[in-house]
């Protein structure tokens, strides 16, 4: 009798704890199951959202085109075309028959004066568009003509330092960090109205390594409207051309500093 | 050898239960219910230890750990799980196990002095099963609580078992019983070790900053 009892405990024993192990079994395939599922589907987000990403850079590039082409029309429109116009009437003038002497003088006079200023101006277009320093005599001199602007027009002082060297072959890359600059200073002049900018710029191993510096009233670094802005993917999508790292670093009213290689 | 881990274990979980105390007011629901898991179990521990000082039978307080640890972990579990269908989960669970509990002691009040197996398969089995949605829910979320799920799930796993061939070990000689409980007594120092890991990660610095 008292084995019997003994017996149908074992039994019991055996089958709570065969039970226990097959529950168990269920449980962490069906774990494995599902993380599987919610891992891929993490996966499948973070792609998307780097294709969305992609997606606004690649309609950033296109506005700022866009905004570029409507920029150059204007000034050509205004500046240019508006004194040609003029040049042309008064040129149509000279032909008149029955002019004085001092006439013929007045309009050459005008013609002369209106013809600079539109040399003048479209000098001053292609300089906006593309500064000849840049060009001619590389990064380094394109960037103290750049303060020297800044610094000049502007209330504000700026300071640039360059302990690197920068190889004269190198233009087209050159021309994107002249670009980030640019577009980095107006920043910090019309959106952060600092009164202080300096630059810095330094070998670091392979790479060149340039930090930027304001004083400005900075920006909130975890606000997406900030990141989102045009200029901002602008000089995202031309570090990443340069195939370098940038990093933003910036909160209310402490100015702003990027760090960025190429 | 048993004792020595037996009391190993009160020592850790004393500590456990007054460095918990220390952050009782500046914490969340989750560590307050785990305070109160904490001093639930010391308290069942030393009144079965004061029981077999005064030679009293104490398995019956088995029964008091077990679905004392499964109401107090359901419903830490319950202040830690972030979704619904879990959340609903674990309340059906509490509420249908006390249940059977309830109709199975109502049933056959004999099983209060033994080691009821499925008593411990239920509670073992549910509170697995919350701390598996835990570990699931911590696979792209912040970690919080981790090493005290991870201490709970090992513990239980190793320690269901043991509780299980329980009812044997009253059969078996003194000497062959007692490597099964010096046993679970490691575990259940692991489990404090847990615990304790878990204060220093987690919630150390803020008791220092407080």
């Amino acid at each position: 009798m008292k084995n019997l009892a003994y017996e149908k405990e074992i039994v019991a024993i055996i089958f709570y704890t065969s039970g226990f192990f097959i529950v168990m079994a269920v449980v962490i395939v069906l774990f494995f199951y599902f993380s599987r599922k919610k891992i891929i589907q993490k996966e499948v987000e973070k792609k998307d959202l780097e294709i969305q990403y992609q997606k606004e850079l690649l309609s950033a590039v296109i506005i700022t085109q866009e905004e570029e082409r409507k920029r150059i029309a204007q000034d050509l429109h205004d500046d240019i075309s508006s004194k040609l116009n003029i040049v042309s009437l008064n040129s149509h003038l000279l032909t008149a028959p029955g002019l004085t002497e001092s006439e013929t003088i007045e309009i050459t006079k005008t013609i002369i004066e209106l013809t600079s200023k539109a040399l003048d101006n479209s000098r001053k277009i292609a300089h906006g568009l593309l500064p000849p320093v840049l060009d001619k005599f590389g990064l380094h001199a394109g960037i103290e003509e750049l303060c020297l602007e800044f610094s000049s027009s502007k209330a504000v002082e700026v300071q640039y330092e360059n302990t690197s060297i920068f190889d004269s072959t190198d233009t087209d890359r050159h021309l994107h960090v002249f670009r980030i600059l640019q577009e980095l200073m107006n920043n910090s002049l019309r959106h952060g109205k600092a009164s202080r900018i300096s630059i810095f710029c330094e070998d670091n191993q392979e790479m060149k390594r340039l930090t930027y510096q304001d004083n400005g009233i900075g920006f909130d670094t975890s606000n997406t409207a900030m990141q989102k802005g045009l200029g901002m993917k602008n000089i995202e999508s031309r570090v990443a051309f340069l195939k370098g790292e940038i990093i933003f670093t910036s909160s209310l009213n402490e100015g702003v500093s990027v760090v960025f290689s190429f | 050898m048993l004792l020595l881990f037996v009391y190993i274990g009160y020592v850790l979980l004393l500590l456990n239960l007054i460095i918990f105390f220390m952050g009782y007011s500046a914490q969340g629901r989750a560590y307050k219910i785990f305070t109160w898991y904490l001093a639930m179990t010391f308290v069942i521990q030393m009144v079965s230890k004061l029981l077999t000082m005064f030679h009293y039978q104490n398995l019956f307080t088995i029964h008091f750990y077990f679905i004392g640890q499964l109401v107090l972990l359901s419903i830490f579990y319950l202040a830690v799980l972030k979704e619904d269908y879990q959340k609903k989960v674990v309340k059906i669970g509490l509420v249908l196990g006390l249940i059977l509990f309830a109709i199975q002691y109502g049933y056959d009040s004999s099983l209060f002095f033994k080691f009821n197996l499925f008593e411990i398969f239920v509670t073992s089995f549910l509170l697995i099963i919350y701390a598996i949605f835990h570990l699931f829910n911590m696979l792209n979320k912040k970690e919080e609580f981790y090493y005290i799920n991870v201490g709970i799930l090992m513990y239980l796993f190793g320690s269901s078992i043991l509780y299980l061939v329980g009812n044997l070990t009253i059969l078996m000689s003194t000497k062959m019983s007692l490597i099964i409980w010096t046993l679970n007594a490691g575990l259940y120092v692991v489990y404090q070790l847990f615990i304790l890991f878990e204060w220093k990660k987690s919630f150390y610095k803020k008791v220092i900053k407080n």
